[in-house]
C-alpha cells in the first residue's frame, strides 16, 4: 500500500479537532461517571469505595426491574413504530404527484420544533379526562375516552403515541435526505420492467436506503432507550410506576437521592444493554451495507 | 394511520395504465418538481384522458386524506398557536374551546413586559448557532475520514463514537460540570458552545451519508491527482448538502429547546436562552400561565420554523443542482 | 463552497471572542467585604419583595452584599448539584422543605443550632416551622414559608347548590359536596363536582397526611412506618366511599388536576396552596378559604414548606454573614413585610393575624394556621415514601382494598427509611 503514512496523517488531521472534543467532553466524563459507578458518591464531598454494590443492587431492587421492563417495553412499542411512520411519510412526501409538498414537509415537522413542555400542555388540553378537548368532542359522540394517562394498562400505549408524535417528523426528514440519494433511472427502468409501487418500495427504495434505516433503526431505539422527559412531564413515571423507565430512576437517584454511584452505574449497565442491542441491529444492517454499495 | 396516507399517494403511480408510462419516464421519475398529470402528452386520445382524469381524482383523494390526517397530527399545534390568545379564565374554562372565543394579545404583552425577551433570543441564537456551526464543521471532518479514507482502527473508532451516544447524559452531567467550571467557563458561551461542538450523533449521520455517495464521484477526482481534502470539499461535501442540511437543523432545534443545559451552565440571568427564560414564568405552587407560556413558545419556535421552511426548499433546489442524479 | 467555509471560520472565531467577552470576573474580598449569593425560587410578586428585603438587608449594613438569582424549584434542584459538585454552589439556597433533608443528610449544608440557640429572632419562629428544618437531631435551615393546606371553594357554586355554611367535619363536608355534584342527565358521569380530591401528586403531597391525622393517624413515627394502622385503614375507606359511590370527585387526580379542575369551575371545592387565591382570581371564580374540616379525631393540615440554608462549602465568615442576615429576615418588621408580601401567614409566633389583615388571604390562612403540621420532618428519603404513600391513595380510591395496600406500602416505607 504505496502512502499507508500519508494516508494516516490525512486521516489524523480529519479527526483530530472533533475527536479531541469528544474525548475531552464525552470521553473523560464517561470515564469518570464509571469510576463514580464503583462509589457512594454524592458528587460533592467525601466517597468511598463500594465495590460492585451499586452494581448488585440494580439487578435486585425490584423496583429498577420493573423500570428496566417498562424501558424494554417502552423500546418494543416506540422503535418500530417511529421509524415505520417516519419512512411511510417520507416516500409519499417524496412523491412529486402530491400537491403542496412543501406545506405538508413544513406541517409535519412542526411536532419535532415545539419544545416539550408546550407540547405535554397541548397533549393535556387534548386529553384531559374531565375538561380535556377531545373527550369533549368524543361525549358528544357518545364515546368516553377515560383518564388514559392515568390508566395503568393505557398509560404505556399513550407516551408511546406522544413521543411517535413527537419525534416522527425527525426521522422523517433523515428519509427524506435519504430518499434525494436514490438516482431516479433505478425507478424509470423499474417502471419499463412493470414493476408496481409496493414492488419498487421493497426491491429499490428499501436497500438503497438501508445506510439511513440502519441510523434511523438505532438512533430512534436509542432515543428509547434514554426515554425520559416526555414521559417524566406527562405521567411522571405513574401511574403505579408503570411508565417509570430506567433514565427516570437515573435522574431520580442521582438528582434526588443524590446517591451519584448508583445513578453512574446504573446508566454502565443501560450503556451496555443498548451497545449488544445496537450491534445485533447493525450486524444486519451492516450486511445490507455492503450489498448495496 | 400511515397505510391510509400511503395508499393513495403511491397507488396512483401504481395503478398509471402503461400508456402513460413513456410521458413519465421523460419528466424525469420521482424527483421532478414539475406537477404531475396535468402536463402529460400534447394529443390526448380518450384512454389518455381517462387516466389523466382518474389521475386527478387519486391526487385530490391523497390530498384530503394528506390534508385530514395532517390535521389530527397538528391539532396539538393548533391548540398552542390559539391558546396563546386565550385569556387565562379561557384556557382553563370548561367547555374547552379550539378557537378562543375571546382573543387577547396580553400574553404577548406580558411575555414582553416580564422577560428580556430580545437578550434571550439572542443569547439562543449565539448558542444553538455557534453549536451547529461548530458541529458541522467538526462532525463533517470526522465523518469523512470514517467513510472514505482507510486506517487500522477505523471500525472500533466508530463503535466508541456510537457507544458514547449510549450513556444518558445525566450519568455525565457532572463530570462535565467539574471540566467546565475547572475551565473557568461557566457563566459564559464557550461553556455552552465549546462541549458540544462535536457530538456523536453528527459524526455518525454523516458518516452514513458519506458512505452512501457513490466511490466512482471522487475516484475521478483522486485519479486527477486532487488530494483528500480537495475531494472532501468539491466532491464530497456539496453533494450532502441535503444531509448537512438536516444535521443543522436538528442541532439547532435540539440546542435552541435544550433547557437542562443552559440552566446548568449559566447562573446568570443575563446569559439565558428563550427556552430557559420561559421556565421563569412559572409560578408559586408550580402553577403554569398557560396562556403565556404558549405565547412565549410560539415566539420562540417561529425562527425553527422558519429556518426548516428555508431549510426543506433547499433539499430540493440542492438536489437539482448537484448533478448527481 | 470556499465562500461557505469562510463564513463558517469568521462566525466560529465571533463566537469564540463573544466567550471570550461575558467571562464573568468572580468578585474578591477586599478588605474583609463578604459577597454572597442566594439562590431562590420566588418567581413571582413574591420575588420581588423577597429582593427587596435583601436590598434593604444590604444597605443596613457594609460589611455583607447579597445578590439574588431566581431560579424555579425545580430548577434549583436540578442545578445545586452541579453546582456544589464543582464547588461553585451559592452561599445561601431556599428550597422546598421536603428536600432539605436529603442535601442535610449528604453533608452540603451547614449545621444551624448555635444560630437558633443564640439568635433572639430565630427563638420566635413557629415550633412546627422549625421542625422542618431538623434533621438527626439538628437544624439546617430556616424556614422561609409555612402555610397549611386549605379548602377554596367556589362561592358562586356554593349558592346555586344552597350550601350557606362552610362545613366543618367530615360528614359535613362529604354531604355538601354530595349537593355541589350535579349529574344531570344521570349517566353516572357528574357534570359538575362536590370536590377535587387529587389521589397522587397532591398539593405539596400534603393531602393525604392531612386526612390520614384527621383520623389520627401517621404515616411516620419514630423512623418506623405507621401508615398501615386501623386509623388509615378508616379513613381510605370513607373516601373511597365518597369518591365511588357517591362520586363527590373524579379519581386519579393529581394536584394540578385538581387546581384545573377547580380553575374551570367543574368543581366546587379543591384543597390547594396560598397560589390558588390568585389562580382563582384570574380564573373569574369567587372563591372563599377555610381550614380543611376536623376528622373524626382532629383538624389538622399538613403544611407547604420552604427552608432556605447555608451551604456547607461557605467559608466560617460567609456562613456567619449569612445567619446575620437570617436575623435580619426573622425580625419582627421584616417577618411581617415578608408575610404580606409572599401571600403565606408569619413565621413568627408572635405576630397577630392583626398586623396582617391588610392582606385578606394571609389574615385567613394565619387563622386556620395553628393546626399545621410538619410533612415528614426529618425524614431523608422523603421521596420514596411519599411514592409508596401515593400508590396506596391511588389505588384504594380506584377501588382497591385499603387494608392489603397500606401493609404492602408499610414495608415500602420501612425499606425507604432503612436506606
Amino acid at each position: 500500500m504505496p502512502g499507508g503514512t500519508q494516508r494516516r496523517l490525512t486521516a489524523a488531521a480529519f479527526l483530530i479537532p472533533g475527536l479531541t472534543i469528544l474525548v475531552v467532553f464525552v470521553g473523560w466524563p464517561m470515564v469518570s461517571a464509571l469510576r463514580l459507578s464503583f462509589t457512594d458518591a454524592s458528587g460533592f464531598g467525601a466517597e468511598n469505595f463500594v465495590g460492585l454494590d451499586n452494581y448488585v443492587r440494580v439487578f435486585t431492587d425490584p423496583d429498577i426491574l420493573q423500570s428496566i421492563g417498562n424501558t424494554a417495553l417502552y423500546s418494543v412499542l416506540f422503535t418500530p413504530l417511529a421509524v415505520i411512520v417516519a419512512l411511510l411519510l417520507a416516500v409519499a412526501l417524496n412523491n412529486p404527484r402530491l400537491p403542496w409538498r412543501g406545506f405538508f414537509r413544513t406541517t409535519l415537522f412542526l411536532p419535532f420544533i415545539v419544545s416539550l413542555a408546550v407540547a405535554a400542555f397541548a397533549w393535556q388540553y387534548l386529553l384531559d379526562p374531565q375538561i380535556g378537548l377531545l373527550n369533549y368532542w368524543l361525549r358528544g359522540a357518545g364515546i368516553s375516552l377515560g383518564n388514559v394517562l392515568q390508566d395503568p394498562a393505557l398509560a404505556m400505549p399513550t407516551v408511546v403515541l406522544v413521543a411517535v408524535w413527537k419525534n416522527f417528523g425527525f426521522y422523517m426528514v433523515i428519509f427524506l435526505a435519504g430518499l434525494q440519494d436514490i438516482p431516479g433511472s433505478l425507478y424509470e427502468a423499474a417502471k419499463m420492467d412493470g414493476a408496481n409501487a409496493w414492488r419498487r418500495f421493497t426491491n429499490i427504495t428499501l436497500p438503497q436506503l438501508s445506510n439511513t434505516l440502519a441510523f434511523v433503526g438505532i438512533v430512534a431505539l436509542i432515543a428509547a432507550l434514554q426515554a425520559f422527559d416526555q414521559i417524566y412531564v406527562l405521567t411522571g413515571g405513574g401511574p403505579y410506576r408503570s411508565t417509570q423507565t430506567v433514565v427516570m430512576e437515573i435522574y431520580e437517584s442521582g438528582f434526588k437521592d443524590l446517591d451519584l454511584g448508583f445513578a453512574s452505574a446504573l446508566s454502565y449497565v443501560l450503556l451496555i444493554a443498548t451497545l449488544i442491542l445496537s450491534l445485533v441491529q447493525f450486524g444486519f444492517a451492516g450486511r445490507r451495507e455492503k450489498d448495496a454499495s | 394511520m400511515s397505510h391510509t396516507l400511503e395508499t393513495p399517494a403511491d397507488a396512483s403511480s401504481g395503478r398509471t395504465p402503461r400508456s402513460t408510462r413513456s410521458t413519465r419516464s421523460a419528466r424525469g421519475g420521482s424527483r421532478s418538481t414539475r406537477p404531475g398529470g396535468a402536463t402529460a402528452g400534447r394529443v390526448e386520445t380518450p384512454a389518455r384522458k381517462k387516466a389523466r382524469q382518474r389521475s386527478l381524482v387519486l391526487r385530490g383523494i391523497s390530498l384530503v386524506v394528506f390534508l385530514a390526517a395532517t390535521f389530527f397530527l397538528l391539532l396539538p399545534i393548533i391548540i398552542i398557536v390559539f391558546t396563546a390568545f386565550k385569556p387565562t379564565s379561557e384556557v382553563n374554562a370548561f367547555p374547552p374551546t379550539l378557537v378562543p372565543t375571546e382573543w387577547t394579545f396580553d400574553n404577548f404583552t406580558r411575555i414582553f413586559t416580564e422577560l428580556p425577551f430580545a437578550r434571550l433570543i439572542a443569547n439562543s441564537f449565539v448558542f444553538a448557532g455557534g453549536v451547529t456551526i461548530c458541529a458541522l464543521v467538526f462532525d463533517s471532518l470526522v465523518a469523512y475520514a470514517l467513510a472514505r479514507i482507510d486506517f487500522r482502527g477505523k471500525n472500533v473508532l466508530l463503535i466508541a463514537i456510537i457507544a458514547s451516544l449510549m450513556i444518558p447524559f445525566q450519568a455525565t452531567l457532572i463530570p462535565v460540570y467539574q471540566l467546565v467550571s475547572d475551565l473557568g467557563w461557566v457563566n459564559t458561551f464557550a461553556a455552552l458552545i465549546i462541549p458540544r461542538a462535536a457530538d456523536a450523533f453528527g459524526i455518525f449521520f454523516l458518516r452514513q451519508f458519506f458512505v452512501s455517495l457513490p466511490r466512482d464521484l471522487d475516484s475521478a477526482a483522486r485519479i486527477d491527482g486532487a488530494s483528500e481534502w480537495r475531494v472532501f470539499r468539491s466532491v464530497v461535501l456539496p453533494n450532502a448538502v441535503p444531509a448537512l442540511l438536516t444535521l443543522a437543523i436538528f442541532t439547532f432545534v435540539n440546542n435552541w429547546n435544550d433547557l437542562l443545559w443552559p440552566l446548568v451552565f449559566t447562573t446568570d440571568s443575563e446569559m439565558g436562552t428563550i427556552t430557559s427564560g420561559l421556565t421563569l414564568l412559572t409560578g408559586p405552587g408550580g402553577i403554569i400561565p398557560y396562556g403565556v407560556m404558549m405565547a412565549g413558545s410560539l415566539i420562540a419556535v417561529l425562527p425553527l420554523a422558519i429556518m426548516f421552511l428555508f431549510v426543506q426548499r433547499r433539499f430540493i433546489e440542492s438536489v437539482a443542482t448537484t448533478g448527481l442524479k | 463552497m470556499r465562500k461557505l467555509l469562510a463564513t463558517l471560520a469568521v462566525a466560529v472565531t465571533a463566537t469564540a471572542a463573544l466567550a471570550g467577552c461575558s467571562t464573568s470576573s468572580s468578585s474578591t474580598d477586599s478588605n474583609g467585604h463578604i459577597d454572597l449569593t442566594f439562590w431562590h425560587g420566588y418567581t413571582e410578586a413574591d420575588g420581588k419583595v423577597l429582593d427587596g428585603i435583601v436590598d434593604d438587608y444590604n444597605k443596613s449594613q457594609d460589611k455583607v452584599t447579597i445578590k439574588t438569582q431566581v431560579k424555579t424549584w425545580d430548577v434549583i434542584d436540578d442545578t445545586l448539584l452541579t453546582a456544589l459538585s464543582a464547588n461553585k454552589g451559592p452561599q445561601i439556597v431556599a428550597m422546598p422543605a421536603e428536600r432539605l433533608p436529603v442535601y442535610a443528610s449528604k453533608k452540603a449544608l451547614a449545621n444551624l443550632d448555635d444560630f437558633y440557640a443564640d439568635d433572639k429572632n430565630a427563638a420566635e419562629i413557629s415550633e412546627q416551622a422549625a421542625a422542618m428544618e431538623t434533621v438527626d437531631g439538628a437544624k439546617y435551615g430556616v424556614p422561609t414559608g409555612f402555610v397549611p393546606l386549605s379548602v377554596f371553594y367556589n362561592k358562586t357554586l356554593f349558592e346555586a347548590a344552597g350550601v350557606t355554611e362552610f362545613p366543618e367535619t367530615w360528614d359535613e363536608w362529604v354531604d355538601a359536596a354530595k349537593k355541589l355534584t350535579v349529574d344531570q342527565d344521570g349517566d353516572g358521569t357528574p357534570e359538575q363536582y362536590g370536590l377535587a380530591l387529587a389521589d397522587h401528586a397532591t398539593v405539596g403531597n400534603g393531602v393525604w397526611p392531612s386526612l390520614f391525622a384527621g383520623n389520627g393517624g401517621e404515616i411516620v413515627d419514630d423512623s418506623k412506618s405507621v401508615i398501615d394502622s386501623p386509623e388509615n385503614v378508616e379513613t381510605l375507606e370513607y373516601w373511597s366511599k365518597a369518591l365511588n359511590d357517591d362520586k363527590i370527585s373524579p379519581t386519579g387526580l393529581d394536584g394540578v388536576a385538581t387546581d384545573k379542575l377547580f380553575s374551570s369551575g367543574k368543581a366546587a371545592m379543591t384543597i390547594g396552596g396560598p397560589w390558588m387565591a390568585s389562580v382563582s382570581t384570574e380564573n373569574k371564580i369567587d372563591y372563599g378559604i377555610a381550614a380543611i374540616p376536623a376528622g373524626p379525631v382532629a383538624q389538622a393540615s399538613s403544611g407547604i414548606g420552604v427552608s432556605m440554608a447555608v451551604t456547607a462549602q461557605a467559608s466560617p465568615e460567609e456562613q456567619k454573614a449569612a445567619q446575620d442576615f437570617f436575623s435580619y429576615f426573622f425580625s419582627k418588621d421584616v417577618a411581617t413585610e415578608w408575610s404580606l408580601g409572599s401571600g403565606w401567614p408569619p413565621l413568627r409566633t408572635d405576630v397577630p393575624a392583626a398586623d396582617v389583615s391588610s392582606n385578606p388571604v394571609v389574615a385567613s390562612l394565619t387563622d386556620i394556621s395553628s393546626t399545621t403540621k410538619a410533612l415528614l420532618p426529618g425524614v431523608i428519603n422523603s421521596t420514596d415514601v411519599l411514592s409508596a404513600m401515593d400508590e396506596v391513595t391511588q389505588k384504594a380510591m380506584a377501588g382497591g382494598d385499603p387494608n392489603e395496600l397500606l401493609g404492602s406500602a408499610s414495608t415500602a416505607i420501612d425499606k425507604a427509611l432503612k436506606d
